[in-house]
């Protein structure tokens, strides 16, 4: 067979990617990432489920948040699955109405967190010098200052209502945002297409609506999550402390009640363990699917190049 | 006559996160005669690192390999990590690619060719002292900053460091696997020389990675050619410059202009093929100029094309006067192979 | 020399946010509207006498300017004036809050950081593995329960067995040094073993991080191929090296600890400056409040700068 002398079809085979091209934009990425995480997928599963619990509390509790139904800390039997709390409340209906007020409180305080946070990042880092200089001993001092501290004495000056405690939480939550907004603000700064568009002279604010903002998007969401575990957190601690609304049931209300009944020491647990337990399984998950958030957003771990288990040595199979 | 290190058959796999495995390294062969050079040249991706790693077992958990790499006649990686372990450093040693970043960032340079002195050598921690600050002296460090941080050495400084580090325990092989990238021109140009000088004087057998072909064309005696995890031709160095028997070998020395211009593939349009399902036919052949139909299904073997050289390509297999090769001459075009089946 | 100007850079940087956060702390508790001190109305069974007394005291009929000065003058002779709650120095009530918040807190975050580094390292070096989950999981899960509440569960569960409330057992008559010292440390098993349960989920995941970033870094291969034994390349290498960032994130943690223990000591009924902190507000009793606010931001600002001397030592990069 004698070869002709041809020019190859130049067919350019695609270079690997672990993306397919849709998933090329950073939103795209994001949501495969989450998609295919096993913490983000429970995170976001449990998030769904109590935020639907909280909306339809006043259709599914069993009892009405103000009903009295028996005597205090009575243990849990068929009617009242949980048990009553110090005040003759079924446990089971208050946690959902304490869901209620908790992710209202939550989701509250970061929406301002987050926002303020969100501000602050992207004004100190897209403008630099006195603008960064001015907002960073801001949010030192901010960084510094004991917070839980600082929110009691306000909220003690102030008045606990949940209004008040959601605002409190909010303004004195963004400090965390702010930092790491502010530093992937400074690194996009400095790319190419940014220099491009303030050298054709663009408005700094388009470029910070059409640019900078879209490409931090994601981050502020990771925050926003972890965020709203922390207000969650922190609201259980004012309400542990006497500050929370009293004309509400919250999860952290319902914590402070169990303690301040010595329903410990009536080994009354169901009026101590589920709330806690609500709690740490909101705050759970909203770590589970913040951290994969970030997670995703940061470059490849390269693999180690050092691990327990050794490479494998096998025999090649045989060509059938 | 035993070869000092002979690769047989070497395969790597590597675990891809989508759950299939990426064939690596389909299959090198490799030898390496006491104080030959031998040069191992392809493009980005085409396995040449990972064959050097896997010589001296430098694997992650993630890949599994197959084959011999034999020492004086012993399999080293007979069960991987164990049974080559001993012998790192002392029979073979590495050059990384990047040695900038070979050094533990916050310890002194001196202290860490001393360290593994200490612990390969069996020296004591004054010997060890003494005889690291000579391997530094040896590759043309200063005295003066050979006991300073990774970070205060400029990156041809490292480079040599590096180099003083691989000859610590007396090697008999050293891979080195791009030790001028990243470096500049007048720098390399010294790192070389250096390279040269002393593996002429310690009889070092030398196994230079590279993209870099004239590098390759002043270093070495021998080059091995990869392409997608497979070697496309072997042989001596100026004989495949001038007279190449792999069309990928053409494009490569055709396509390196004599100003040391590192952007010789510009020119070959396409990628090399994925290697996380199977190659049919040869796997340059799409982006071949002289590929005729039987490329497409029937992947080349290695054959040897002159005294001492192989190259897989059917091209090869056509010689005009009578003496033809059995399997164009039965036609059997249809046998599906990868070209790993012993001849 | 740069490592010099360096170090003196922090130190201005670690000077400078304590004067603002000292000055703040001036104006929230004397200049804000509603603000106790300057509301005098605010503090309870204040007669007559009593207010012009702590008017005079704190300047409050001078300008604020002056009242700042005073402020900061008072500050420097360690004046913090006297507290409502029991007449004493405020600088006395803090020592004695501050002596019994430290160990129980230090003992506490001993346990978390010990435990921490721990779970991490062997989460990173069995990553992919059920050990990995088997490590992580009860962090984060601790991690995620609120501190209060944890502590009223150990009550529950070790009520029997340990002290559950107060530094001291109020019925040892007399006890001598030792037992004294054994009395203290066994009211304080609960109390850290809260802080240090919800703690240690933090350094968990911080340490893994940085084992595993430390464990794909060049030098690590380069180790592996001169044949040194894993063992001491994770004791030498890995592990020490992992260790840098995360010496300085515990560091900087460590300065919101003390903040932090409020709701332990409540809960534990512990008298150290949470204690003391929350008592204060209940009481109105605003010079205590002002003083402790300055000892737990001076701590914060004291951790960040300890944390900042001890990378800029470790790490010979930092220029």
């Amino acid at each position: 067979m004698i070869p002709e002398t041809q020019t190859a079809v130049v067919e350019p085979v695609e270079p690997e990617t672990p993306y397919a091209a849709r998933w090329a934009t950073p939103w795209g990425r994001l949501w495969h990432d989450v998609r295919s995480s096993p913490s983000a997928i429970i995170g976001s599963v449990i998030l769904v489920l109590l935020i639907l619990v909280a909306l339809l509390a006043p259709l599914i509790a069993p009892y009405g948040v103000n009903e009295q139904v028996g005597q205090p800390l009575s243990p849990p039997s068929a009617q009242h699955l949980l048990g009553l709390d110090d005040g003759g409340y079924d446990v089971l209906s208050l946690l959902m109405w304490g869901l209620r007020v908790s992710l209202l409180v939550g989701f509250g305080a970061t929406l301002i967190a987050s926002t303020i946070g969100a501000a602050v990042g992207v004004y100190a880092g897209y403008f630099g010098s006195w603008t960064d200089g001015i907002l960073m001993r801001i949010t030192d001092y901010f960084l510094v200052v004991p917070l839980l501290p600082l929110m009691i004495v306000v909220a003690d000056l102030w008045g606990a209502n949940l209004l008040h405690i959601i605002v409190i939480i909010g303004v004195l939550s963004w400090t965390m945002t702010a930092l790491v907004v502010r530093a992937q603000v400074r690194s996009i700064k400095g790319r190419v297409y940014i220099q491009r568009a303030r050298a054709l002279g663009a408005r700094d604010s388009r470029i910070i609506m059409r640019h900078v903002v879209p490409q931090v998007m994601p981050l502020i969401v990771a925050n926003t999550v972890l965020n709203i575990a922390y207000a969650i957190f922190t609201e259980t601690a004012l309400a542990f402390l006497g500050l929370g609304d009293p004309n509400q049931v919250s999860l952290g209300t319902m914590i402070e009640h169990a303690f301040l009944s010595a329903a410990i020491s009536q080994n009354a647990w169901w009026a101590v363990v589920p709330p806690g337990i609500l709690v740490a399984i909101i705050i759970l998950a909203c770590s589970l699917l913040g951290r994969s958030i970030e997670d995703s957003l940061n470059p490849r771990l390269r693999s180690a190049h050092l691990s327990a288990r050794a490479f494998r040595m096998r025999r090649v199979a045989e060509d059938p | 006559m035993t070869s000092l290190l002979e690769v047989r058959d070497l395969h790597v796999w590597f675990d891809s996160s989508t759950g299939s495995e990426v064939h690596a390294v389909r299959g090198v062969n490799l030898t390496v005669q006491e104080g030959e050079r031998v040069g191992l040249v392809g493009e980005s991706g085409c396995g040449k690192t990972t064959t050097i790693l896997a010589m001296m077992g430098l694997l992650p958990s993630t890949a599994s390999a197959a084959g011999q790499v034999l020492l004086n006649g012993d399999d080293i990686l007979a069960t991987g990590e164990r049974s080559v372990r001993p012998h790192r450093w002392t029979d073979i040693a590495m050059v990384f690619q990047g040695a900038m970043n070979a050094f533990n960032p916050v310890r002194r340079i001196s202290a860490q060719i001393a360290e593994v002195l200490k612990v390969r050598g069996a020296e004591s921690p004054r010997e060890a002292k003494q005889r690291s600050r000579e391997l530094l002296r040896m590759v043309g460090i200063p005295a003066d900053r050979m006991d300073r941080f990774p970070h205060e050495f400029s990156g041809g400084m490292r480079q040599r460091a590096a180099i003083a580090l691989a000859l610590a325990c007396n090697p008999k092989v050293l891979l080195a696997d791009e030790p001028t990238t990243a470096l500049d021109v007048m720098v390399q140009a010294q790192v070389i020389e250096l390279l040269d000088r002393l593996c002429d004087d310690q009889q070092l057998a030398l196994v230079l990675v590279t993209h870099d072909l004239p590098l390759v064309a002043q270093v070495c005696e021998r080059v091995s050619v990869m392409y997608a995890g497979e070697v496309v031709e072997s042989g001596p160095v100026d004989l495949l410059s001038q007279n190449p028997a792999h069309p990928y070998t053409r494009l490569l020395f055709a396509s390196t202009p004599d100003v040391e211009d590192e952007s010789e593939l510009a020119s070959i349009p396409g990628a090399p093929p994925m290697l996380d399902r199977a190659v049919v036919g040869c796997a340059f052949s799409p982006r071949c100029d002289r590929a005729f139909d039987r490329c497409e299904i029937e992947a080349p073997e290695l054959r040897q094309v002159g005294p001492d050289r192989v190259a897989a390509c059917h091209l090869n297999d056509v010689v005009p006067s009578g003496r033809s090769d059995s399997t164009a001459e039965s036609g059997d075009l249809s046998r599906s192979t990868t070209g790993r089946d012993s001849p | 020399m740069s490592r010099g100007n360096y170090l003196i850079k922090r130190s201005v940087a670690a000077l400078l946010t304590l004067f603002i956060a000292l000055t703040v702390n001036f104006l929230l508790f004397r200049a804000l509207p509603g603000s106790a001190v300057s509301d005098l109305s605010r503090v309870p069974n204040a007669t007559p006498a009593l207010r012009a007394e702590l008017a005079r005291q704190f300047g409050l009929d001078k300008p604020l300017w002056h009242q700042y000065e005073l402020y900061l003058y008072q500050l420097l002779h360690l004046n913090l004036g006297v507290s409502y709650g029991n007449s004493a120095p405020v600088i006395d009530n803090l020592r004695t809050a501050l002596a019994n918040t430290i160990p129980m807190v230090a003992l506490g975050t001993f346990f978390s950081i010990v435990l921490g580094v721990a779970t991490g390292a062997l989460a990173a070096w069995r990553r992919g593995t059920a050990v990995e989950h088997l490590s992580v999981a009860p962090a984060l899960s601790f991690y995620a329960m609120p501190v209060q509440w944890l502590g009223m569960l150990l009550i529950i569960l070790f009520g029997s067995i340990l002290p559950t409330g107060g530094m001291v057992n109020q019925f040892l008559i007399d006890p001598t040094p030792l037992q004294h010292l054994q009395d203290v440390f066994v009211h304080m098993i609960l109390p850290a073993a809260t802080l240090g349960l919800v703690l240690y989920g933090q350094y968990t995941l911080i340490v893994r991080s940085a084992m595993l970033e430390t464990l794909g870094e060049d030098y690590i291969l380069t180790a592996r191929a001169t044949g040194v034994s894993q063992r001491r390349i994770l004791r030498r290498h890995a592990f020490r090296n992992a260790m840098l960032p995360v010496i300085s994130v515990i560091a900087l943690s460590l300065g919101f600890i003390v903040g932090g223990a409020i709701l332990v000591e409540t809960v534990f009924n512990w008298p150290g400056i949470g204690l003391a902190v929350y008592e204060a507000v209940l009481k109105r009793d605003y010079p205590m409040l002002q003083g402790a606010f300055l000892v737990l931001t001076l701590s914060v600002v004291f951790f960040n700068y300890l944390a900042d001397l001890l990378y800029f030592w470790l790490d010979p990069r930092i220029t």
